[in-house]
């Protein structure tokens, strides 16, 4: 894959201060702005091209053991993509298909958040997803609790999070593994939820590059205000978002739609739909208010929903 | 298992003299408290399939004007009371009261197993399903013909759809008792698992023989004494 000067580390930067900048400045403070900026700014650290990979984590785990292995650390921000990736596999070793014209990839993170702060990374992936293809004028994207992306009714994308120690000094990352339908527009049959891409929605051919760069920003942005929030909780500060939310939350409430919908839930519901319950919020730290048909109410932490209306 | 030596007939002794557990409620938080039972009174735990349908109420916990109500999550009667806090400030973790809970023989099964097996406990609350390899291996042999050594990844932590890793660190052995169900919820400290040493099995299968035949035996003489 030739990332060439679209996306690199310093394209990446300058797209962080001046265009994420403007796309923020109605919403937060400039002062608060640059520091939540200069959190994100290790996202794409350093960005690595392929052509073509098996797996983006696995590539990702591969460079935390031999960094490992020679007492080296594995720098945090490091971003691999893949132009195609011949055994992508999401949740529950379930397959991915990964062929040329999307976006696939990993970004690696040195665990250095709080657990409070770091149970959010899955949702950021989530939000920078939704806030790519909109900026891009993908259409009605919304983001299904916890992270996947869909367009209208059909999936355009998934997240997978994962923590990694490496094997000699057992130090900790996060892998944020993500996947977008950009270009490809070819699915194998017998998926278990309708898949679409941009292309096919928008009816044009995206540039991957620039969408990778509009992503790998808003994945910043996103980060930086994981870290931003975790530094306001431990100075004993209001969260910045609305009515003192943590502003990470409060973006996932405005682009999601899944408040209020009637839903099936199961913690790999492809194997097992445990139960239906219509959702009735988002709790302070991220997990799923559900009301059940008992009129008893649970709070889901973990695990996978379908919307039944 | 340690390798302390552990007295089973005293520990089966206790359990025929008193078969019952006794649920230390503590304080969840600092803040002023204000007792929802007394003394003597029944309760009851958590319920329903999830056990999403909280127990009755034990006391409200209330810290700058913000209220908390903390409910049981086992059944029994209200042993003790700390009555003479009622109202008053308390520190985190002080004891409230206790609950006295009959144990069912399955029960007793598991607190003895619980004394003598290495328990693998949850790092947070969360769901856990065991690592892929682990969980091939159980579907092939059974959980009892599973080795696992410390270092060895086991389970994985689901929290927010990101999956962590969770290593075993503890005595090498078998996986005799498993604590969890992929899709319900561990708490933090709960065990996830029971391991055994391969020498010591036929010892722990000696013990659930003689409870069963004790509980038996205990529960046809109270019949025929009624």
């Amino acid at each position: 894959m030739d990332c060439g000067d679209w996306l690199s580390p310093r394209s990446l930067l300058r797209s962080l201060q001046r265009d994420e900048f403007d796309d923020r400045k109605s919403d937060f403070s400039p002062e608060i702005i640059h520091e939540i900026l200069s959190f994100g700014a290790v996202v794409g650290s350093s960005i690595d091209c392929h052509c073509c990979l098996d797996r983006a984590m696995d590539e990702a785990r591969r460079l935390i053991s031999d960094n490992d292995r020679k007492n080296c650390s594995t720098e945090s921000g490091r971003v691999i993509l893949a132009e195609r990736m011949e055994q992508a596999r999401g949740r529950f070793a379930r397959s991915w298909h990964a062929p040329i014209g999307g976006l696939w990839g990993c970004l690696i993170l040195a665990d250095t958040l709080l657990p409070e702060a770091s149970r959010l990374l899955p949702l950021a992936l989530g939000v920078a997803g939704c806030e790519a293809v909109a900026k891009l004028g993908g259409g009605p994207v919304t983001v299904r609790w916890v992270n996947d992306l869909l367009l209208g009714s059909s999936k355009l994308g998934g997240f997978l999070a994962e923590q990694y120690f490496s094997p000699v000094h057992g130090e900790s990352f996060h892998l944020l593994g993500f996947g977008i339908n950009v270009n490809n527009h070819q699915f194998p049959s017998g998926l278990a939820e309708q898949p679409t891409s941009l292309a096919l929605a928008t009816g044009r051919k995206i540039d991957l590059a620039p969408f990778s760069l509009l992503f790998l920003r808003k994945l910043a942005w996103n980060y930086g205000l994981i870290c931003f929030e975790e530094k306001q909780m431990l100075a004993g500060e209001p969260f910045s978002g609305h009515d003192g939310a943590h502003a990470l939350l409060s973006r996932w409430r405005e682009l999601s739609d899944t408040i209020g919908r009637r839903v099936a839930y199961g913690y790999d519901i492809q194997k097992n739909l445990q139960y239906r319950a219509t959702v009735t919020g988002l709790s302070a730290d991220g997990g799923l208010q559900l009301l059940l048909d008992d009129g008893s109410t649970i709070v889901e932490h973990s695990g996978e929903l379908r919307y039944l209306d | 298992m340690s390798g302390k030596k552990i007295d089973f007939d005293e520990i089966l002794g206790k359990y025929h003299s008193d078969p019952y557990d006794y649920v230390d409620i503590h304080a969840v938080h600092t803040g002023v408290v204000s007792f929802r039972v007394k003394e003597g009174d029944l309760v009851d735990g958590a319920s329903g399939e999830w056990r999403h349908i909280p127990g009755n109420q034990l006391y409200e916990i209330s810290r700058e004007r913000n209220p908390k109500v903390v409910t049981s999550r086992t059944n029994g009667t209200i042993h003790s009371i700390a009555a003479e806090l009622e109202g008053q400030f308390v520190e985190a973790g002080e004891k409230l009261l206790t609950i006295r809970h009959p144990l069912k023989k399955k029960e007793i099964i598991e607190s003895i197993l619980k004394e003598v097996l290495v328990l693998f406990p949850a790092p947070e609350r969360a769901k856990y399903y065991f690592a892929l390899d682990v969980q091939s291996r159980i579907e092939k042999k059974g959980a009892r013909a599973v080795t696992i050594e410390p270092g060895d990844e086991i389970i994985t932590m689901s929290l927010m759809k990101r999956d962590t890793p969770v290593y075993y660190s503890g005595e090498a052995g078998v996986i005799h008792s498993i604590y969890f169900t992929p899709g319900i919820s561990v708490d933090q400290g709960e065990p996830l698992i029971g391991v055994c040493s391969h020498d010591k099995l036929p010892l722990i299968q000696k013990i659930i023989t003689k409870v069963k035949a004790d509980w038996d035996k205990i529960s046809s003489e109270q019949e025929a004494a009624a």
